[in-house]
């Protein structure tokens, strides 16, 4: 498939698209449902021509993998298959699982949102939604999450550079890198809480509740086959999760 | 305490192929007090960013304190050139402003009382010594500027580059940041400081070079960068002579690029 096919496809069909991976990598318990969305996604990026750029977007969930990992494996609920005794610390097989299971699925998520962020122009996706009468507050509320992706990704390399010239020693042990995080996460959580209430107020001032209709300037590229894509993947994500939680799946 | 600063052909291009740098070629001496403008993307903060390592030319080399950077870590830099970036809230995360300021020092392996002695000098330098111990976020803007500057002072390194001080900051601000480069200056430092803002350019600066499209373009004193000669030049870069260098050239006075300058030429005038 060439690298602009998957980029040329209708934005709701790719919103659509992540949201069944989603829905796939949470619903499904097990190794299969994320690891199945993974396999997918790894595919679509490289079809995308993505793949390199997705990187810093799995590297980004980090700091949540390890509270995962560290919570699940140290205090998993009535786990008694101890792998090692560590003092008060008893790590668990069971906890480990979970939460290497956990992991897959965030992993999964942030890659499925990722995709979209660099396959989509937001406007683009937007525009989309609106014609199809997603209210103008839900559009803003959808767009706001997708912009965020590329631009926390730009805000964590800026930041990273500024500690790095403070000195911080981002390589090296892993010991070294966990400790580079705590300096990234103040200015990421304050710049983008600050970023959102001045979009807010900027919204506003500019006649953002106003009750007026508002024009649709452009239809994009749609089709039959790509409706029944969006329609299949939709109810098939659904049908998935209801079969899990109904026991009719036994999937490893 | 300072060291030679150069770039040799550097040339950068990013992973989307922008070339943003192209042949560069700038020699900073020792104690100079440089300021480089140019227009949005004319490559001045990537300029300043290979400078400590943060960037590495695709070719060419950059050389501090006589060695190639390249073989020098970032970390390893940081205790040469120091660096405070355009947009403070784009690197404070300390709860408290002490110890924002003491996160420079702290990484460079200092302890103990050298650390408190060159944070009180860094917040003192930037008239922030009564908010030590408040919470960063609590400052406004203009004062969390300061911080990031003062967060640079006290790694006290021999290099220090300034990227855009004066943004945000009223004039008492502004004269601040003059006080703290004439400081750091008499102090043997190496000063090199981004800025659009051409009257603070001229006032403080001794040399000044002007980048397009990632090559230097004018390289000077403020007096011969805004003479006349160069408006042309200057205008190619959207940039302006200062108001006393515009003045002065409509007296036929040329390289009046500050107040005390076109004085100065007046007064030599009048005899």
């Amino acid at each position: 498939m060439p690298h602009g096919t998957y980029h040329a496809l209708n934005p709701t069909t790719k919103l659509v698209i992540a949201f069944a991976e989603a829905l796939v990598a949470f619903g499904v318990r097990g190794w299969t449902g994320p690891l199945a969305v993974l396999v997918v996604l790894a595919l679509t990026a490289l079809a995308a021509g993505v793949a390199r750029r997705m990187v810093p977007f799995a590297l980004a969930t980090i700091p949540l993998v390890i509270s995962i990992l560290l919570v699940n494996t140290l205090l998993y609920p009535g786990a008694h298959d101890v792998i090692v005794r560590l003092g008060p610390l008893a790590p668990t097989w069971s906890g480990l699982t979970a939460a290497l299971q956990a992991t897959l699925r965030v992993i999964a998520f942030a890659l499925s949102a990722a995709i979209l962020g660099l396959t989509t122009p937001t406007d683009d996706l937007l525009s989309d939604l609106e014609r199809r009468g997603l209210g103008r507050r839900g559009t803003f509320v959808i767009g706001s999450a997708i912009r965020m992706v590329p631009r926390m990704g730009e805000r964590a390399g800026e930041i990273t550079d500024s500690q790095r010239a403070r000195g911080m020693d981002t390589q090296g042990s892993v010991i070294r890198r966990v400790r580079g995080v705590i300096p990234l996460a103040g200015p990421m959580i304050f710049g983008a809480l600050t970023e959102v209430e001045e979009q807010t107020m900027a919204l506003e001032a500019r006649a953002f509740s106003a009750p007026a209709r508002r024009t649709v300037l452009r239809v994009l590229p749609d089709s039959g086959a790509q409706r029944l894509v969006r329609w299949v993947l939709f109810l098939g994500a659904i049908a998935a999760v209801a079969a899990e939680i109904a026991g009719l799946l036994h999937l490893p | 305490m300072s060291i030679p600063i150069a770039a040799e052909s550097v040339a950068f291009v990013y992973p989307d192929g922008t070339r943003a740098l192209d042949g560069i070629d700038l020699h900073v001496a020792e104690g100079e007090r440089v300021a480089i403008v140019g227009q949005n993307g004319s490559g001045k903060s990537t300029l300043v960013r290979q400078l400590n390592g943060l960037l590495r030319p695709t070719e060419g080399r950059v050389l501090v304190d006589g060695r190639d950077a390249a073989q020098l870590h970032v970390a390893q830099l940081a205790a040469r050139v120091g660096l405070a970036f355009q947009n403070p809230d784009r690197q404070i995360f300390a709860g408290r402003v002490r110890a924002e300021v003491a996160f420079g020092p702290r990484n460079l392996g200092r302890s103990g009382d050298a650390v408190d002695r060159a944070v009180d000098e860094a917040l003192d330098a930037v008239g922030l010594s009564g908010t030590a111990d408040a919470n960063p976020y609590d400052l406004g803007y203009s004062r969390r500027k300061l911080l990031a500057i003062a967060s640079i002072l006290a790694m006290q390194t021999p290099v220090v580059i300034l990227d855009e001080p004066t943004t945000g900051q009223d004039a008492r601000g502004v004269a601040r940041v003059r006080a703290i480069i004439e400081r750091l200056s008499t102090e043997g430092r190496t000063v090199i400081t981004i800025s659009h803002d051409m009257r603070f350019v001229a006032e403080t600066a001794r040399r000044v070079v002007v980048m397009r499209e990632g090559r230097i373009l004018l390289d000077g004193t403020p007096g011969e960068v805004f003479g006349e000669a160069n408006w042309p030049a200057l205008a190619s870069t959207y940039l302006e002579p200062t108001l006393p260098a515009r003045v002065g050239a409509r007296l036929g006075l040329d390289g009046t690029a500050t107040e005390a300058a076109l004085v100065e030429a007046l007064q030599a005038r009048r005899g």
